[in-house]
This record gives structure tokens, sequence and C-alpha cells, in this order.
């Protein structure tokens, strides 16, 4: 099992899930993806992509301020067995 | 065949009654918030853009097949270009809406009123349709007044300048709770006076002149164009704006179908007793022929024929019961069983209008989403 992350700060839906799908399909089980994303929108979208989400699973969403100081949601999913 | 289409043309193409197809590809709470609408209703679906990033064929599937075009709607637009070209790469006519429902939030739309006339002026009702939200123009001239315009005020000014007027004063009719206002920003742009009142012991930070009760405003080479009353209860700075003994633009005070919530404050009795003075003491007075042209609608069932969103005050009497109240304990106690919980961001616009905080375009967007909840209920 291995961490990998993802940045997608600054990008606008639909980006930030087209690349996490990407990201997640070159991942084996138990691997862990954390997005980091700038758009508010993702914290929900994240959520309802997960809910429908057969290889992946929602961990964790946390808000932080980033070296910018600019706020950003980081989404921690987990691929499935 | 253009592969977007901006906000006005498909709210022309639903006002009208054409066939469209709205796919609202926001997730599921989004949806269920806040919707694009047209004058007349249309079909709508909710499919989100995940999952056609998750289950393309799947999700394609699910959407009908009309043998006419469907609109693809999403917050700004991105997600939405992205699905109508999945549409269209699999023979479905779809087209993305132009910035999403953020540009229907912003979206204004002027319908004329009356005409300038030798001893009248011109007015405009700008309907801010995705918000439900009424500003309005009166000219005269080429002077213009604006009353409770919305924070576009690049819209105000090209609209006014085309017009061949200019903007010579700002009015607000009180420190809205659901969108913020332009109006301090329009008269620090262009050095004019802005009018607001907050009421009687709630100070507003930004520069206010103050207007009070009777007072008549001119307007180019007319005189007693507008005449300030005071119609405190829905907040307790709340103004109403009598334009030529015939139109009422009434805030927040009285709307087409009803009247203003007077539980946004924290203090419902206080206010609903005030409230009840105002319509007993001043909009009971005043003669029914007077046109109530308020500062919001709730549905677009409100948009009366030619556009524009009124109500006859002898109509609105018969109508609304809140104004036939005789007792005021009653009318006390209704206000209190109609009490909703205030939206959210409420208390963050409030702030920002009355001066003691600032906020930017992308965290104004946000707390703007959505209808405006300003009516009082009924039950």
């Amino acid at each position: 099992m291995a961490m990998h992350k993802l940045d997608v700060r600054g990008a606008k839906c639909p980006m930030p899930i087209v690349k996490a799908k990407k990201e997640l399909d070159q991942l084996g089980p138990g691997d862990v993806l954390e997005v980091t994303a700038t758009d508010p929108g993702s914290v929900k979208d994240f959520q309802g992509w997960a809910k429908i989400n057969q290889s992946a699973a929602l961990k964790e969403q946390r808000t932080e301020k980033d070296e910018t100081g600019r706020e950003v949601y980081v989404h921690v999913l987990e691929k499935r067995s | 065949m253009d592969t977007e289409i901006t906000v006005p043309d498909l709210l022309a193409k639903l006002d009208r009654g054409e066939p469209v197809f709205l796919l609202d590809v926001r997730n599921a709470d989004e949806f269920a918030a806040w919707r694009f609408e047209g004058k007349r209703p249309a079909e709508s679906m909710n499919i989100p853009y995940f999952e056609f990033i998750e289950e393309p064929e799947a999700a394609l599937a699910r959407v009908p097949h009309p043998n006419f075009e469907i609109a693809v709607i999403c917050a700004k637009g991105g997600s939405s270009e992205f699905v109508a070209e999945l549409l269209r790469e699999s023979g479905v006519p779809a087209r993305s809406l132009m910035d999403g429902m953020r540009a229907y939030g912003s979206h204004l739309e002027p319908v004329q009123v009356t005409p300038e006339t030798a001893s009248t002026s011109e007015l405009w009702q700008m309907n801010r349709r995705g918000k439900g939200c009424l500003s309005y123009i009166l000219r005269s001239g080429n002077e213009a007044i604006v009353v409770d315009p919305s924070r576009h005020t690049q819209t105000y000014l090209d609209f006014v300048a085309g017009l061949n007027a200019h903007i010579t004063r700002v009015l607000d009719t009180h420190v809205h709770a659901d969108h913020l206002s332009g109006g301090p920003e329009l008269a620090t742009t262009l050095g004019i006076p802005y009018y607001a009142a907050a009421g009687p012991g709630i100070s507003m930070e930004q520069t206010v002149a103050a207007l009070k009760n009777g007072d008549l405003l001119s307007l180019g080479d007319k005189k007693n164009v507008l005449q300030v009353l005071s119609t405190p209860g829905h907040t307790p700075g709340s103004t109403s704006y009598l334009v030529h003994n015939q139109y009422l633009l009434s805030g927040d005070t009285l709307f087409v179908n009803g009247i203003g919530r007077p539980d946004l404050g924290g203090e419902v009795e206080a206010w609903a007793r005030t409230l009840f003075n105002t319509l007993t003491q001043c909009i009971a007075h005043l003669p029914e022929h007077v046109i109530v042209m308020p500062a919001h609608y709730s549905a677009t069932s409100e948009i009366g024929p030619g556009g524009i969103v009124s109500v006859r005050l002898g109509d609105l009497k018969a109508k609304a019961p809140e104004l036939r109240m005789r007792s005021e304990q009653a009318f006390v106690d209704t206000m209190v069983a109609a009490m909703q919980k205030p939206p959210a961001a409420y208390s963050d616009i409030i702030r920002v209008n009355l001066g003691l905080a600032q906020t930017e375009d992308e965290q104004a967007t946000e707390w703007e989403l959505g209808k405006n909840k300003c009516a009082a209920a009924r039950h």
C-alpha cells in the first residue's frame, strides 16, 4: 500500500474528479490518494462521487491552508481491493 | 451549432414555451436547493457530472433522447461543457449553459414599466431572475436614480448609459439580508450620495445620506418625483419610495402576494409590532390604485403580463390576510407562528451590507446562491 498525492489546485469542475479518477485507475488495492483542491464545491462533489464509486472509498476530507496561505480542500481516497 | 447557450437566450426559450430539456449536472443537494427556471415549466432531470466520469455509459443511458435540444447546467459552466460534449458525441443535441448557475444568479433583465412623459419619469424594473430580486431605475431627462441595486454595478452603469443618462442618487429600501447591495460601490465609484437606513440605534459604516419620512426628491427637470415613506418592520430602517403617487417601491415591506417577514433580526415580536403599525398607519392610507413594486418575488408565477412583477394595492389587500388584520396581538402571533430559520449566509450578508465586513466575488457568489427567503410564510 502506497500513499499518492494529486495537486489539482486552481482546477475547476470537472477537472478535480476527472484527474482523480485517472490517477486512481493506476493505483493498486489499499493505495491511498490525497487530492488537494481549491474549489470549495469539490467537498460535496467528492462526497457524491464516492457514493457511486465502486473502486475507491472517501476516507477523510479536511480544510487547511497551503504554503501561500490559500484555503485548500483535501480529499483522501482509498482504492478498494 | 454553438456548444454553449447564454442565460438570457435560455430564459427566452423557456419563457416562450419552446421545448428544451434541462439536464442539471450539479450534485443532488445543489439541484434540490436552487434550479434554473423560465416562466413556463420545462422538463428537467438531475444527473451529477461525476456520474458521467465514473460510469459514462450508464449515465448517458439515463438521459432521455427528446427530439429537441438539451441544455446542460452546472454551477460555473465547466462540468456542463464536459457533459454536453459527451452527449453530442453520442448524437444527442446538447448545449452547455455558459458560466452556469453563477451567470443565472447575476443576470439582470430590464423591463420597462412606464416611459417618460412630459410630467412623469421613466421607470424600469430590473429583474434578477435567478434570485427573484428586483431593483429599479427611474430616469428623467439625463438623470437617473437607482433603487436597491445588486452588486453587479457595471450592469447598472452600462444600462443607464444606454438610456443616455447618468446616475445621480442610489437608494436602498433597507439593509438586505439575502443579497449584497451594490449601493455603496455605485456611490463611491460615481461620487454620488447613497441613501440607506439601518434603523434607530443601528449604525452603518458606509457613508450614508439620510432621508426622512415625507421627503420629496426631484429628478432631472421634474419635481416631486419620489416621496419617502418610512415603513419599518421587515427591518427597523425599512423605507418605501412612492414614485409619482403611482408606483410604490415597497422593498420587502409588501410583496405581490403578501408581506415581508419581521423575524430576520432575532426580535420577531418587536419588529412585528412595528410592522403592524406600518401596515395600519401608513400602507392602509395609500390609495388602492397604487401599484406595489417589491424588491423580491418567490415564484415565476408572480411575473405578470409584460414581464412586470407588481400588484395593485387594492388587490393585494383583498388577497393578503395580513393586511386586513385589526388586532395587533393576532398579527404578532401570526408572525411568530410563521417564523422560519434564515439561510445561513444571511448574517454574513447583513454584516457586509452594514459595512462591518468586506467580501470578494467568489465568496459573494457562494453566499448569494439560491432564491431569497424574505417573505413571511403562511400556514
